[in-house]
């Protein structure tokens, strides 16, 4: 028994590029979950979606001009992330329409963009791989720059927090309180695209949204307090990319695939079993009669 | 009263959507004054308190207000608030120390004192730790109360603040708003019933046919100074 637990849980990591993959997920998992949660919050679930595309032409341009860099796809993405939550906000400031209107009409044609820069440069085995992810690739560089961006972003939502959270519930209130508050929602888009940036190399571009909004959503049939959310979100997200990886290496699987997927079984599970608003929860409330009031 | 008024509207021409909605509207709001916005559906308070709050910039005309920012207080329509957000009351009271406070420092025991005081005068301490989602209409309005007073608001505006909320919730604010005003805060309030227009205002400020119109608060009861179709703005 232990030797099957040994053989399936602790001899993969004796390779060290599962050791490197596993160190790369939990600190996404650590990094990701909570601007998941603030997402959910904001009704905004599909705006990292949209981010994600945004980033693939900025990999691209990275690709093409230093090769199979990380350091320089995760700039260009970086940069270009930036642009088009930007331009984003400027179109829908200045046109009155609304941002995830601009933004999907920008994510589409970034999506357009860095799968064309890609094919002129490269063949369709690099596309497959910064769409989709690979757990090989992730060297000691690469490892550093995951904890690094994670790292930024924990500390830099502590910070933010408070101010983050209001604006969820009431940003007129925020508005009213200071000049500066549309800095918050500028340096939470921010975060967002470091955080896809730092994710893409184990999942991909299209995939690193997935360790964000499926802990994310499945928290919410957990918990009702914020704090609650947010820890239940990073703990499925840690179990998640642990547990995918080890599917991934014990049964020849894509990574990335196996990781959101598996997070999406936790989802499907606390649809179905979850505290609150879950399948069971309804059925539940239909047994027992309230008792007070 | 005998201070500078916080607020005041010099000709104020308003629009929404390339319509104009409001002309020629001025006037002064004085301080420690309750000051009741009425009007018929589509008659632009709304407008108006967007263009109060700086929110919406006119299109000729101006607003002077000598309240810092954050001593203004706009308490909007129930309906704005994200009602599913995990928020307990008590945390929702206290993000008004924030003017003071700053958001970034955490609270210390004089401010969770203060905001137990506010609580307990608006009735609400028995759900300090309850969500937002699981309160009443009433105990949210009193919850967002808490929160301006928390603030110290210099300038007061609520939208409706009596819309789908229960009686004893209006006998309690009615009172709290009254101390406010009479503590030095200039307060705007949008109102729809004329029973609470008498318990409550100083001043009135009828708009109709675009335009504002000064009046005190019995002449409101005259059926003649009624919102054009106003039907729910009879005398009670």
């Amino acid at each position: 028994m232990l030797d099957l637990l040994n053989a399936w849980l602790i001899a993969p990591f004796d390779y060290g590029f599962m050791r490197r993959a596993v160190v790369g997920g939990l600190a996404l998992s650590l990094a990701a979950p909570p601007l998941g949660v603030f997402l959910v919050l904001r009704g905004m679930s599909l705006i990292g979606d949209a981010m994600a595309h945004a980033i693939l032409p900025g990999v691209a341009l990275g690709f093409l001009v230093a090769g199979f860099s990380l350091p320089m796809m995760s700039l260009g993405g970086v940069l270009f992330g930036l642009a088009v939550a930007l331009l984003a906000g400027a179109v829908s400031k200045m046109g009155g329409q609304r941002e995830d209107a601009a933004m999907a009409s920008f994510f589409i044609i970034s999506l357009a963009a860095g799968v064309m820069l890609i094919s002129l440069g490269g063949s369709s085995v690099d596309l497959t791989h910064v769409l989709f992810g690979s757990i090989l690739a992730i060297n000691s560089t690469a490892l550093l720059l995951i904890a690094a961006i994670s790292s930024a972003i924990v500390v830099t939502l502590a910070v933010i927090f408070r101010a983050l959270v209001v604006e969820c519930l009431d940003p007129l209130f925020l508005r009213g309180q200071s000049r500066r508050s549309g800095w918050v929602h500028s340096v939470f888009l921010g975060l967002l695209v470091l955080n896809l940036t730092a994710g893409f190399q184990t999942l991909g571009t299209l995939m690193a949204v997935g360790l964000m909004m499926l802990p994310a959503t499945s928290a919410r049939f957990w918990s009702k307090r914020l704090e609650g959310l947010i820890g239940i979100a990073v703990m499925l997200a840690m179990l998640s990319s642990t547990g995918g990886l080890l599917l991934s290496f014990h049964l020849d699987l894509p990574s990335g695939p196996s990781i959101i997927l598996l997070a999406g079984a936790g989802y499907f599970f606390s649809a179905l079993f979850g505290r609150y608003h879950s399948l069971a929860a309804r059925w539940r409330r239909k047994v027992t009669p309230l008792v007070r009031d | 009263m005998a201070q500078a008024p916080k607020l005041r509207l010099h000709n104020l021409h308003l629009a929404q959507a390339r319509r104009s909605v409001l002309e020629n509207v001025s006037g002064e709001f004085s301080r420690g004054a309750v000051t009741a916005l009425i009007g018929a559906n589509g008659a632009g308070k709304s407008t108006l308190v967007q263009a109060m709050m700086g929110e919406l910039r006119p299109l000729a005309g101006k607003v002077e207000c000598s309240a810092p920012k954050a001593r203004r207080a706009w308490l909007p329509q129930q309906l704005a608030l994200d009602l599913s957000f995990p928020m307990s009351v008590e945390e929702l009271v206290m993000t008004g120390s924030w003017p003071s406070h700053g958001a970034l420092k955490g609270y210390c025991a004089a401010h969770y004192r203060r905001g137990r005081e506010i609580m307990a005068r608006l009735g609400i301490s028995t759900v300090a730790h309850r969500p937002l989602g699981e309160l009443s209409g009433g105990q949210r309005q009193r919850a967002l109360i808490g929160r301006t007073l928390m603030q110290e608001a210099e300038l007061l505006l609520l939208d409706e603040p009596f819309a789908n909320v229960d009686s004893e919730t209006v006998d309690i604010l009615i009172p709290i708003i009254r101390q406010m005003a009479d503590d030095g805060a200039t307060i705007i309030v949008v109102l729809h019933d004329m029973d609470h227009l008498h318990r409550l205002a100083d001043a009135v400020l009828l708009l109709r046919d675009g335009g504002g119109h000064w009046l005190a608060p019995n002449e409101v009861a005259a059926p003649s100074y009624l919102p054009t179709g106003g039907r729910h703005a009879g005398p009670a």
